[in-house]
């Protein structure tokens, strides 16, 4: 279960009798075990019909388009039976109570700037002197007090993020220069590296979110309808320093991707296929590897670590017992 | 909310389902009441939470096939289903050594049920299988009071704002909201 199937090509995938197959421009005929699937990620250009939606909507698993702008375009989430009146009630009246969400809203930005702060210390002293950057984001760590209401607390999330991206052109090898977050589309590798490793978290974050009859369209920290679901971006944010930067220096340092797998015109700078493949597999490497879980007593997969934390989200929406937010503890 | 002692309330909404305070009271939920309040109080709200390899069910299921010919299950009032065995008596299996204590007190409250809703009287009878042995099981006094004071229990915990908290137990390891309560 949880098989994440990545598709570059460019066809059609159909339903065939009990399976789904995908069948590339040359009539090539593959098979998808989708027993197995969370979620195919479409990345080429790929036609699909109602019949073969209704067959991956009954076997719960989700589609993810990537585009080109930004990468990711789209979901078509499958019905699962798992929707609850109560959850999505319990998680708009957290909504609207403001001090519930403020909680919420820094709970998450808490987290992300732990997270942040583990890869800073990572590379502080392996070559490089981040000392001052770790300060910053202990700063802003502890500028999150209970009255900032969520513009305020939005704000103190882009300030640590700044100060995270800034240890980026140190890090990343030479001819990979960043200088600040573009998007829109990206304007060069390293922001393009970091919008498509992003989207990739996004999308399983949306998988983990409707496994458990949260509504993805109600968040607390992006204002619900920012995008379609905003709850996704609310809980990613906490798990790109984890699973996608983590992601974008190890293919990046190992030389996996080079400066020859983009294509810059007017549209921003792109990976090409190449590229995003190995991303992708990395990606999903990286989704698989497991950690002990200190209060589950067994290991579990990054990929799991997406699901615990809407699990931990729901169980706070409905018992009211405090959520604590995902803090690398490794 | 009501001041009436739960276990009339329970026996009033057993003759009048029109009430606007029913409280019924299942088997499981009895089980539950014995085994864990948190996950009582999760099961009345519909909680559900699948975990990653569902495949540990518990106990009861493995052993539902044991005495399956000689065995009728009945239906009564759309709350309790019981077991009745050609003898008339009552059977529930007792699936594990730790689960002895909420098998017994499900079949309880089934003749508990049988004797103050549907006004017959009857015995009970626990069987194990794995151990080939059926112990019998009689509502004493005593034990009808124990059945009494967890529909007073279970009516407080199904009425808390709040689940009572997680306490690791060695029931946690396979219950369906393990991964739920731990992953904190
Ligand atoms: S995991 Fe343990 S504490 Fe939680 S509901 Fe199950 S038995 Fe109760």
């Amino acid at each position: 279960m949880n098989d994440n199937y990545h598709i570059f090509s460019d066809g059609r995938i159909e339903r065939h009798n009990d399976t789904v197959r995908l069948v590339g421009l040359d009539d090539e005929k593959s098979y998808l075990p989708i027993e197995n699937a969370e979620a195919l990620f479409l990345h080429g250009q790929i036609d699909f019909n109602t019949r073969v939606m209704s067959f991956l909507d009954d076997h719960g698993v989700a589609m993810h388009v990537f585009g080109w702008k930004d990468y990711y375009a789209g979901s078509v989430m499958p019905e699962r039976g798992q929707t609850s009146g109560r959850t999505v009630v319990e998680q708009v009246r957290a909504y609207d109570t403001p001090e519930r969400r403020r909680a919420l809203a820094r709970k998450f930005i808490r987290g992300s700037i732990h997270n942040m702060r583990a890869n800073v210390s990572y590379y502080d002293g392996r070559g490089h002197e981040f000392g001052d950057v770790i300060e910053q984001l202990d700063t802003q760590q502890e500028r999150l007090e209970p009255e900032l209401d969520v513009s305020e607390l939005m704000g103190v999330e882009a300030t640590a993020r700044r100060a995270y991206y800034s240890v980026l052109d140190d890090v990343l090898p030479d001819g990979f220069v960043f200088g600040g977050r573009q998007y829109n589309p990206p304007d060069n590798e390293v922001n393009s590296l970091i919008s498509f490793a992003n989207s990739l978290v996004y999308a399983n974050v949306v998988s983990a979110i409707r496994a458990t009859a949260l509504d993805p369209a109600v968040s607390f920290l992006h204002e619900p309808g920012d995008r379609r679901y905003s709850l996704a971006l609310d809980i990613a944010d906490m798990f790109k320093p984890v699973l996608a930067d983590r992601v974008i220096f190890r293919v990046v340092n190992r030389s996996q991707v080079t400066l020859e797998e983009f294509e810059t015109d007017l549209n921003g700078c792109l990976l090409t296929e190449s590229g995003r493949k190995t991303v992708s597999k990395a990606f999903e490497e990286t989704l698989n590897e497991t950690v002990e879980h200190p209060r589950l007593n067994r290991k579990v997969s990054y990929q799991y670590l997406l699901r615990i934390e809407a699990y931990k989200l729901k169980k706070h929406l409905l018992t009211g017992e405090e959520y604590v937010p995902f803090e690398r503890w490794w | 909310m009501s001041d009436t002692d739960p276990v009339e309330l329970l026996l009033e909404s057993a003759r009048d389902e029109t009430r606007d305070d029913e409280f019924h009271v299942t088997g499981v939920m009895m089980q539950y009441y014995a085994v864990c309040k948190r996950e009582l109080w999760f099961e009345s709200r519909n909680i559900e939470i699948d975990r990653e390899n569902a495949a540990v069910v518990r106990g009861t299921q493995v052993d539902e096939s044991a005495y399956e010919d000689e065995r009728r299950n009945l239906s009564i009032d759309g709350t309790i289903a019981i077991d009745v065995l050609e003898d008339g008596r009552v059977m529930e299996v007792k699936p594990s050594s730790s689960l002895v204590e909420p098998a017994k007190l499900q079949l309880l409250y089934y003749l508990w049920y049988l004797q103050r809703v549907v006004g017959v009287e009857r015995d009970g009878v626990l069987a194990h299988p794995r151990e080939r042995r059926r112990e019998p099981v009689e509502l004493t006094e005593e034990n009808a009071e124990w059945v009494e004071g967890a529909i007073r229990g279970i009516h407080r915990v199904i009425n808390r704002e709040s689940p009572p908290p997680a306490e690791e137990k060695p029931f946690c390891e396979s219950c369906a909201y393990h991964d739920f309560c731990w992953s904190c």
